[in-house]
């Protein structure tokens, strides 16, 4: 996986690249427009980190110009700007996903894994959390060395959560996910299903907790 | 004022009919005595001799010797007269010259007498009046001006009182209006100007330096905004540089409680720059929001952190909730703000409850130390930290509920709560 980071700020530019090439990703830096523009003609990226406020410019531009020319890499937006308004332009520019500053290391590892697993970024996706791996395409999830053995709604339940992990999925996602529209679901059905998982899960030793957000939704994420 | 002058134009005319009257009868009187001198001849014997014509006789016995007249020679002696016992008590005071003269009261007329005398050869003639007819020629003359010019002067004093009022309002209702735009001036609305169109001429000098005073104001408000807004903008990229490196550090205490620290001046810088927005430009607040999606975006953005502290937070929704319009993310803020507060006191293990309740409020509960009473108001001050808060909160996140609650015309409050904690309760104005 290569990605193509766009930042001005040579000491936050350093500290992003150093940690995605620790976290496995190839990384080119560049400072600007221009410069960034001339790498992505020159090489294939599988994404970009974009800041927006870029000394020769705004990173909105670039972002506008590549999806002009038909370019699909999913671009996270890495910006100090916050307001509700700019978070809509950015999205509407063809932006994948928007980071505001200060940001956790680990979040923007998570974030750019989560973009390159998007469907339409890759396929026969292969989702981890700690121990847990689910692979999407073979439909098989283990825990470590044990295979778990899942219902065909449980496996899509974890995908589910594992896809959007440590992060709510909302009850009404996963109604719409799982169901479908025409199925009325009885009262605990939701319940009972995430009840089965979370003990599925407990019983291998998996280093993963669905947690309730009671009225809300649900949350993968690892033990506390 | 206008009243006043009204009364006096009012008392002075009626002064002027009573002097009138009084002119009036002073000129009957004289012209009395010119018809009575007139008649007057002396007989061959030296006596005087009297020829009125008849209805002048007649006038003078007529009237029931309220009027009388005297021939005097000039020892004041009365040699003729109309009414002989009037005469004897006149004749006395007649004086030296022509003119008016006054005879005090006695027995017949206990008023006195008001008699005008005048020199025809060698009598003297005087006729008098009674202080009664005199009077009652007064009164009937100030019943006329009572009756029919007081009515008339009261019309007038009405319509000049009404017209002046008219004038004034209309004159001055552009100032009216200009008033009421000087007082929806504020900090949140600093583009407000004093409308200038019709005003008196005399006063457009005052509200045109008013208005620019205001608009040097608003660019010095700006200017101040700005520097907020910028600072805690400018700040974010190299406090994500601080935070990056801690990142990079490995595991430790010492660099846990760093990322702790750094964590919390970017809560703060968020928080500065979110309040910055607010003060900065008018929240829109008239679209009709959804409470859940409010309640669950909040949740859902603040979970991860809950999970971290242990804490379990959930949403219960009363029914009957009344639909209100506001500013969906205004409101998120909002709400993210009480719950990442409560979060903040609760003690792992413990439930941060989010309930929205009928009308239209969203509570927010926690099991955590609870607000002491004294500092129930405090808290939402800028920078109102309670004293049993430990150091993670801020310090601006209450205020900004209190700003955003107060653009919604709703109001947020602190309470205590049955088995401890705290319960903060935001309730929204509902809108027709």
């Amino acid at each position: 996986m290569r990605l193509l980071i766009v930042e001005d700020e040579p000491d936050l530019g350093i500290l992003l690249r150093d940690a995605l090439v620790c976290a496995g990703f190839a990384t080119d830096l560049v400072t600007g427009i221009a410069d960034a523009d001339n790498y992505l003609r020159l090489a294939t990226y599988d994404a970009i980190i974009l800041d927006l406020g870029l000394a020769d410019g705004d990173g909105l531009t670039l972002l506008c110009a590549l999806r002009r020319r038909g370019g699909m890499l999913p671009v996270l937006i890495l910006t100090a700007r916050d307001a509700p308004e700019d978070r809509v332009t950015g999205l509407d520019a063809g932006a994948d996903d928007y980071l505001i500053k200060p940001f956790h290391m680990p979040e923007l590892v998570s974030r750019m894994r989560a973009l390159l697993r998007r469907p339409n970024a890759a396929l026969g996706v292969v989702l981890e959390l700690g121990n847990l791996v689910l692979d999407t395409a073979a439909r098989q999830a283990t825990v470590g060395s044990t295979p778990l053995v899942l219902s065909p709604r449980e496996m899509a339940l974890l995908e589910l959560l594992l896809r959007r992990q440590g992060r709510v999925v909302a009850r009404e996602a996963i109604e719409q996910g799982l169901y479908g529209f025409d199925t009325t679901l009885g009262s605990n059905a939701m319940e009972v299903l995430v009840h089965r998982l979370r003990r599925k899960l407990a019983e291998t030793g998996a280093h993963a907790v669905v947690h309730t957000l009671r009225g809300v939704g649900y949350l993968l994420g690892e033990p506390v | 004022m206008l009243v006043l002058a009204i009364g006096l134009a009012a008392a002075s005319v009626g002064w002027r009919a009573i002097v009138t009257a009084r002119g009036l009868d002073d000129a009957t009187l004289q012209a009395q005595v010119a018809a009575v001198a007139g008649a007057l001849a002396t007989a061959p014997d030296g006596s005087p001799r009297l020829a009125l014509p008849p209805e002048m006789a007649a006038a003078f016995q007529a009237v029931g010797g309220s009027s009388v007249f005297v021939i005097a020679d000039a020892a004041r002696r009365p040699l003729l007269s109309s009414d002989p016992a009037v005469a004897a008590q006149l004749a006395p005071y007649l004086p030296e010259r022509d003119g008016l003269f006054r005879v005090p009261a006695f027995p017949r007329h206990p008023e006195g007498m008001l008699a005008y005398a005048v020199y025809s050869g060698q009598w003297r003639v005087a006729v008098a009046q009674t202080r009664e007819q005199s009077e009652a020629l007064v009164s009937s003359l100030l019943d006329e001006f009572f009756t029919t010019g007081l009515v008339l002067l009261a019309l007038i004093g009405a319509a000049s009182i009404l017209i002046g009022v008219v004038t004034v309002r209309n004159g001055l209702g552009p100032l009216r209006l200009a008033s009421a735009a000087a007082a929806q001036v504020e900090p949140a609305r600093p583009g407000l100007r004093l409308p200038e169109a019709g005003l008196p001429g005399e006063a457009v000098p005052l509200v045109a330096a008013v208005n620019q005073a205001l608009a040097r104001l608003e660019a010095a408000l700006g200017a101040q905004r700005r520097l907020v807004g910028d600072a805690a903008h400018t700040l974010r990229t190299p406090l994500a540089i601080l935070t990056a490196r801690l990142d990079s550090l490995p595991e430790a205490p010492e660099t846990a409680a760093l990322r702790r620290d750094a964590d919390r001046m970017a809560r703060l810088i968020e928080q500065m720059l979110q309040m910055a927005r607010l003060d900065g430009m008018p929240l829109d607040v008239s679209q009709p929001v959804d409470l859940h999606v409010i309640a669950v975006e909040a949740i859902s953005a603040l979970a991860p952190l809950a999970v971290r502290h242990g804490v379990q937070l959930a949403l219960s929704e009363q029914t009957n909730i009344r639909p209100v319009t506001g500013n969906h993310a205004a409101l998120v803020i909002a709400l993210t703000n009480l719950v990442e507060n409560a979060l903040t006191h609760a003690p792992a293990g413990s439930l941060v409850e989010v309930i929205l309740e009928p009308p239209a409020r969203i509570s927010v509960l926690d099991r955590g130390p609870g607000v002491p009473e004294a500092e129930r108001s405090l808290i939402f001050e800028r920078f109102g930290r309670g004293q049993a808060s430990d150091s993670t909160g801020a310090g601006l996140g209450l205020a900004i509920v209190t700003g955003i609650a107060a653009t919604h015309r709703g109001s947020v409050r602190a309470t205590g709560r049955d088995g401890g904690g705290a319960a903060f309760a935001l309730d929204l104005g509902t809108f027709a």
